[in-house]
């Protein structure tokens, strides 16, 4: 019976549930269309990063800084120390062993890959065009079993840095700045003074800006020869069979080998940071639309109680209980809820694929052709039930408002 | 129907009770006294007419009767009433019930009919008689449907049953009003000025519409200022500034 009255009391108002269910379906809507853009541009930005750059870093240093050696003599927090020309001791920075500590990492539950690397800074030039390059040296044939910059060359080929002397293979970004094209020779110049002609063997692109515009990969000798660096390893990378479990994967592996241990999600920390502000704002964005669908809602059935003050009174006098008169018009507000939200979701689904097809070529953070939209199952489950609770919320005062009538009061005409 | 047809026991209880009912509307120095201690006892099967005038708390004593108000427990200065206001539906106390349990009362026991018929303009005629029914649950929805047009046929709106509500004549809006409130079947009809807002041919037809049922045994209770239609009833109760000044059975 509660049902019966509630549907023909929206059926009859037909313009006004329209309108509170097009408030809801709209917000939905705009939460899911948002959400999946949201989530296509952090998701794009996690997967490119995590495959062209490894699930795990290890660096060549010590996560704390050494305890300076007076206050490791006098511990005492209060005790007044001071030392004059201090000179700190010139050590060669380096991971000790790197092959076995590859071959041990391997074995390890969790780990698929490890590929040993050097790394340093150097300056590229190209006729008048100069750049600084992240040089990564490289045994190509782990290289590619730890990432899949392989995959992202656009020209040339990952094992022609081991068939050609002094290869190197810059990202598209590097290519387009120095205005060097495959088989160039471009002069790479390090801090400590080393110095070569290396040849353009191949052009990649991830799709992360900051990766393309900056990284540069030779083989693992000649950049170790180019960064004075000879025989010396300053970090692993390392691929783990989950990279959503990367974080736990190196603390443990920190844990054993003492070196300094980074999961992507650490050494992207600020852009990870950014995605999450960027998605708080884009749920306070559409939860405010959401509100205003609810306020609408309120409205409309606040009119709708004030209108039907009389019927409240027969029902009441045929034997409807507070609770009843309460409850018919909750149910209101839940069917406007329901059904708006059920057609967000449609309309959502329509609009995310809609956007998907929009024609555009998006360079920022990461380089995208067409607006990148991830679906989650939770953005949907989400939106529908925030969307049916914040109605439900809003239509309590009317049912609370209806149910407190007394029939009384209204047949003498009080109302 | 004759009273033989009820259990010993349940002849002894007065359908409706009202024992030194007061009913003070608002509160402190606006405390406006409608009902200063009503005593009254409805049998089953009677047909009473309480008549007074404006304000003498006739509709007051009839809503309280029929459990849509409850009986004011305490004078102004917060003193309670001796003996306690009291009403008593079949031996219920009202006061024993809350709001679900006294609406379930209604629901099953009392049938209104107001002055301003108060028909729910969004429902057709049938759907409005329908209305108790699937509230009371006996009866599945098509068989309450069924039995709403029947009621509907039995007081000449056969030919009106879907019409919307707010398409009826005042007339017939009365006659659907109380069709819904026969609905259930109810022990007892409580009716507030049911003619009251009717031109003559209709006045006459709803009278005669009560003296029907009263003939067939159905309790009512009404609450009318035509001293005709108040004379048809088997009983009539006068009341003046709250009381009961008279309370007369016609030979």
């Amino acid at each position: 019976m509660r049902w019966f009255i509630t549907i023909r009391y929206l059926l009859s108002h037909k313009r006004q549930s329209l309108v509170c269910i097009a408030g809801v379906t709209i917000s939905v809507t705009m939460f899911i269309a948002m959400s999946a853009m949201m989530a296509g541009f952090t998701d794009k930005f996690i997967i490119e990063t995590v495959e062209s750059s490894g699930h795990i870093t290890i660096k060549d240093e010590p996560r704390e800084t050494r305890t300076p050696i007076l206050e490791r003599a006098y511990p005492n927090p209060n005790a007044m120390l001071a030392l004059a020309n201090v000179k700190p001791r010139d050590t060669i920075r380096k991971i000790d062993n790197p092959t076995g500590l590859v071959h041990a990492l391997e074995t390890m539950p969790g780990i698929v890959a490890a590929a040993p690397e050097v790394f340093g800074d150097v300056i590229a030039t190209f006729g008048t065009k100069t750049l600084n390059l992240n040089i990564y040296g490289v045994e190509p044939e782990k290289q590619i079993s730890v990432t899949t910059i392989a995959d992202d060359l656009l020209e040339g080929d990952f094992q022609r840095l081991r068939t050609t002397a002094d290869g190197v293979i810059i990202g598209k970004g590097v290519a387009d700045v120095l205005g060097a094209r495959m088989d160039d020779s471009i002069t790479l110049a390090s801090a400590t003074g080393g110095k070569t002609s290396a040849r353009v063997v191949g052009i990649f692109r991830t799709g992360v800006t900051p990766v393309d515009y900056s990284r540069g990969y030779m083989l693992l000798s000649s950049a170790q020869t180019l960064l004075d660096k000879k025989n010396i390893i300053n970090q692993i990378v390392l691929r783990t069979r989950d990279y959503t479990q990367a974080r736990e994967y190196a603390a443990q592996i920190e844990g054993v080998c003492g070196y300094r241990t980074e999961s992507w999600q650490e050494s992207n920390a600020n852009f990870l940071k950014i995605f999450s502000i960027q998605q708080v704002i884009t749920y306070i964005i559409t939860g405010a639309l959401l509100v205003v669908a609810a306020f609408g809602v309120l409205n409309i059935l606040i009119m709708a109680v004030l209108e039907r003050v009389n019927d409240i009174a027969i029902l009441r006098s045929f034997g409807l209980s507070r609770l009843d008169i309460g409850v018919i018009y909750t149910l209101q507000g839940l069917l406007i809820g329901i059904v708006g939200a059920a057609l967000g979701l449609g309309f959502g689904k329509l609009a995310v694929e809609g956007l998907r097809r929009i024609p555009i070529t998006l360079e920022g953070l990461i380089r995208s052709e067409g607006l990148l939209m991830s679906e989650h199952a939770s953005q949907y489950y989400l939106s529908f039930f925030a969307a049916i609770i914040v109605v439900l919320i809003a239509s309590a005062y009317p049912a609370w408002r209806a149910a407190k009538y007394d029939p009384v009061e209204v047949i003498r005409g009080a109302h | 129907m004759a009273p033989t047809e009820f259990p010993l026991e349940q002849r002894k209880i007065p359908l409706l009770a009202a024992q030194n009912v007061h009913r003070i509307l608002g509160s402190g120095e606006s405390a406006n006294p409608v009902l200063r201690g009503v005593s009254v006892q409805i049998a089953r099967h009677e047909y009473v007419s309480i008549v007074g005038a404006s304000g003498s708390g006739k509709s007051t004593l009839l809503y309280l009767l029929g459990g849509l108000d409850r009986p004011s427990q305490v004078d102004a200065e917060r003193k309670a009433f001796d003996p306690p206001s009291r009403v008593f539906i079949n031996g219920q106390d009202t006061q024993s019930l809350d709001d679900t349990a006294l609406a379930s009362v209604r629901n099953e026991q009392i049938g209104f009919v107001f002055q301003f018929h108060y028909l729910l303009k969004e429902f057709s005629a049938q759907e409005n008689v329908c209305l108790p029914m699937l509230k009371l649950g006996k009866l599945s929805r098509s068989a309450a449907m069924e039995r709403s047009a029947e009621l509907l046929k039995q007081l000449g709106l056969g030919d009106k049953i879907r019409r919307p509500a707010n398409r009826l004549s005042g007339g017939e809006q009365q006659r659907v009003a109380l069709a819904r409130a026969l609905a259930n079947e109810p022990a007892v009809l409580l009716a507030d000025e049911p003619t009251g807002n009717l031109d003559r041919k209709n006045t006459e037809l709803v009278a005669q519409i009560f003296v029907d049922l009263a003939s067939k045994g159905q309790s009512i209770v009404m609450v009318t200022h035509d001293g005709a239609l108040a004379r048809r009833a088997r009983r009539m109760v006068t009341m003046e500034d709250g009381l009961i000044v008279s309370d007369q059975t016609p030979s």
